[in-house]
């Protein structure tokens, strides 16, 4: 007999694809500060909280996309509950980069609103799968 | 033709969108620019004379991904042609335009910080050396809007510039172009100017004319300081001058008895100033006057002038060496007190200048008394008059009043040595040396010969003082001759005309430049005293 397989497809796929994603948009968001520290002014007051914030998300997405797949493959709740919560302060992160940054520019709305969206779909699955866990 | 291109300027951190207020072809002012479509001087009128819009749109920062940018053109189809102003809003296509920023002084240029005797250390410490840091300490601050940290400065003046008052500039209306007066003309800081122009007035207009009431021209305060009324004459309908009492009623033009009365003929400014170029006080004195049915049109004149405070508005003749073509300073001795030593009163006249007869047309010495002019710097003169002499004048009083005409009321003692001789250096006076001579080579022998001045001869010497490219003139000495002749007695009844002159004239003393040099050098060589050692 077929065991029922409760581990999330379409979550695992978007965890994949998050991952390079989010490879593409570090790379991206870092270049465009180098840019914006030649372009405008940027004094090191400024530009120090940015360049902070974002290798602390990157720090931040290694854990969350880890344990996120572990728990989906694993189908336990533990790693995916841990994900999830990580998920909040990433979106949290993505929701500064995308508001309080010093200089925002319209790639930058661009990226981050395709994370946000990302990390929307991917808290609805991952609580889907919780509750498919538990239950 | 040109391209005309964008007119692109940082914008301002400050709350609605300064772009319809912005215009930098707007370089005169009160004036309309010509092509300057954005200059808010213009009218409609103005706008039809144009060609082209110089500048056709102004923007804020062009790397914001919207914006609100003014837009000019001019519609050439209308008859006439007019301008067309928009307000629009401009997308940014670029990928990496500027969504927001949290940064206030992004967008904008910093505002240096002012020195003061408080801060010039500070800032000398900072930016003295050859290089420095391009980001100070003070961007964490929130200036963000750029005003001066003391709210009371003082504006300062430089010489021309326009003196603002609260609403726009200080006008002194001028002809431009034909005889009639425009209010365009700002006065300028330091610059002396005297004015006259013709208004068109009339008596059913008598309220209605702004530029012939008091009130047009002290209404508006120059910034922090009020006009003043400093004296009001009246000049009636025959030229006769009088001057008011009270200062402080404001007298508006009214209708009394079919003449309009009140109406300004002649406004005076008088404008102290610090030697920072900041405004302390300004006066302005008034000649009112009236018009009756018949006139059409006044003739107002208008002046400014502006004097240093602490100081007495004496003209200089030359600084320092006289200028050709100005008058001779002179002036009197008057002992002060003993303690303080002499002081000196130099008041020979009104501006305290040397003066000589001034020739009438009339030449008749006696009709033209009081009639003098000064002498000027480098000019020799002559003038005189003619004398008639009747039998019945007596020798004393012909004596004293040809004096009198020659000398005129009060005849310097000193002259100025140079252009800007102050009246406390007193060495810089030079003392005026009085000659008698006379004209008769023959001695007469009758006691009661009578022997009246006909003539007095000033001769100043002068000379070139200081470097050889530059040299000043220097008065050295002068020298008043008069001279006398023997009135001889007329039997009755008969007249005798004498000529009677009065002349300067200028002598260049000075000796021939010798140029200094300085004196070859040298050379000393001498041997060591042990030279020729062992032989000596």
């Amino acid at each position: 007999n077929r065991s029922c397989q409760l581990s999330s497809l379409p979550l695992q796929i978007l965890l994949h694809v998050n991952g390079i994603y989010y490879i593409f948009y570090f790379l991206a968001t870092l270049v465009m500060i180098v840019y914006k520290s030649q372009a405008f002014s940027y004094p090191d007051d400024f530009l120090a909280p940015d360049l902070a914030l974002l290798f602390m998300m990157a720090l931040l997405e290694v854990p969350r996309l880890y344990f996120g797949s572990k728990g989906n493959l694993t189908e336990e709740e533990a790693p995916l509950g841990l994900s999830l919560v990580l998920t909040l302060g990433s979106a949290l992160l993505s929701v500064y980069f995308l508001v309080w940054q010093t200089y925002v520019l319209r790639a930058d709305v661009i990226l981050n609103a395709l994370l946000l969206l990302t990390y929307g779909l991917e808290s609805v699955l991952k609580v889907t799968a919780i509750a498919a866990f538990v239950s | 033709g040109e391209h005309a291109d964008t007119c692109k300027v940082p914008i301002l951190t400050s709350i609605s969108p300064p772009v319809t207020k912005l215009c930098a072809c707007d370089l005169l002012v009160a004036q309309c620019d010509a092509n300057c479509c954005c200059d808010p001087d213009c009218s409609a009128e103005d706008f039809s004379l144009f060609t082209t819009c110089s500048i056709p749109i102004v923007t804020g920062d062009s790397r914001l991904c919207s914006q609100k940018a003014a837009v000019y053109s001019l519609d050439v189809e209308a008859n006439p042609p007019e301008r067309i102003f928009k307000v629009i809003d401009q997308v940014n296509p670029n990928l990496f335009c500027i969504h927001a920023t949290n940064y206030k002084q992004a967008l904008s240029f910093s505002t240096p910080e002012m020195p003061t005797s408080e801060n010039f250390d500070e800032l000398l410490q900072r930016f003295g050396s050859a290089t420095f840091s391009a980001e100070p300490d003070s961007w964490n601050e929130n200036t963000n809007v750029p005003t001066p940290s003391d709210a009371n400065e003082t504006y300062r003046y430089e010489y021309g510039v326009p003196i603002q008052t609260v609403d726009a500039f200080l006008r002194l209306p001028s002809p431009v172009v034909s005889s009639w007066c425009s209010d365009a003309n700002p006065a300028g800081f330091l610059v002396n100017q005297a004015t006259k122009c013709i208004r068109s007035v009339s008596v059913e207009k008598c309220g209605t004319i702004q530029a012939v009431s008091m009130l047009f021209y002290i209404n508006s305060s120059i910034l922090t300081v009020n006009i003043s009324v400093q004296s009001i004459a009246f000049q009636s309908l025959n030229g006769t001058r009088t001057l008011l009492n009270g200062t402080e009623v404001l007298r508006l033009p009214v209708v009394l008895d079919e003449l309009c009365i009140n109406i300004v003929l002649g406004v005076s400014y008088h404008i102290t100033y610090t030697d920072t170029g900041e405004i302390t006080e300004a006066a302005a004195a008034f000649v009112l006057g009236a018009i009756n049915k018949e006139a059409l049109s006044i003739e107002q004149s208008f002046a400014i002038s502006f004097t240093q405070v602490n100081t007495e508005p004496v003209a200089l003749s030359g600084n320092p060496g006289y200028i050709v073509g100005l008058p001779l300073r002179a002036g009197f001795w008057s002992q002060g007190y003993p303690c303080l030593g002499e002081t000196f009163l130099a008041s020979t006249n009104k501006y305290s200048q040397l003066t000589i007869l001034h020739s009438t047309s009339s030449q008749d010495c006696l009709a033209a008394q009081g009639a003098r002019t000064p002498v000027l710097f480098g000019y020799n003169m002559i003038s005189g008059c003619t004398l008639r002499i009747t039998a019945a004048m007596k020798c004393q009083p012909l004596t004293q009043t040809l004096l009198d005409l020659l000398k005129g009321q009060s005849f310097p003692e000193y002259v100025a040595s140079f252009g800007n001789s102050q009246a406390q250096d007193v060495l810089d006076w030079v003392p005026i040396t009085h000659l008698h001579s006379s004209e008769q080579r023959i001695y007469s022998t009758s006691q009661s010969s009578c022997q009246i001045p006909v003539s007095l001869e000033i001769e100043v010497k002068w000379t070139k003082y200081g470097s050889l490219v530059n040299p000043q003139a220097r008065i050295v000495n002068v020298t008043a001759t008069i001279t006398t002749t023997t009135l001889m007695q007329l039997p009755s009844g008969r007249e005798r005309t004498i000529p009677v002159t009065s002349s300067v004239v200028f002598t260049d003393v000075s000796s021939p430049a010798e140029p200094g040099y300085k004196a070859w050098p040298t050379i000393h060589a001498k041997l060591p005293f042990d030279f020729f050692f062992p032989f000596v």
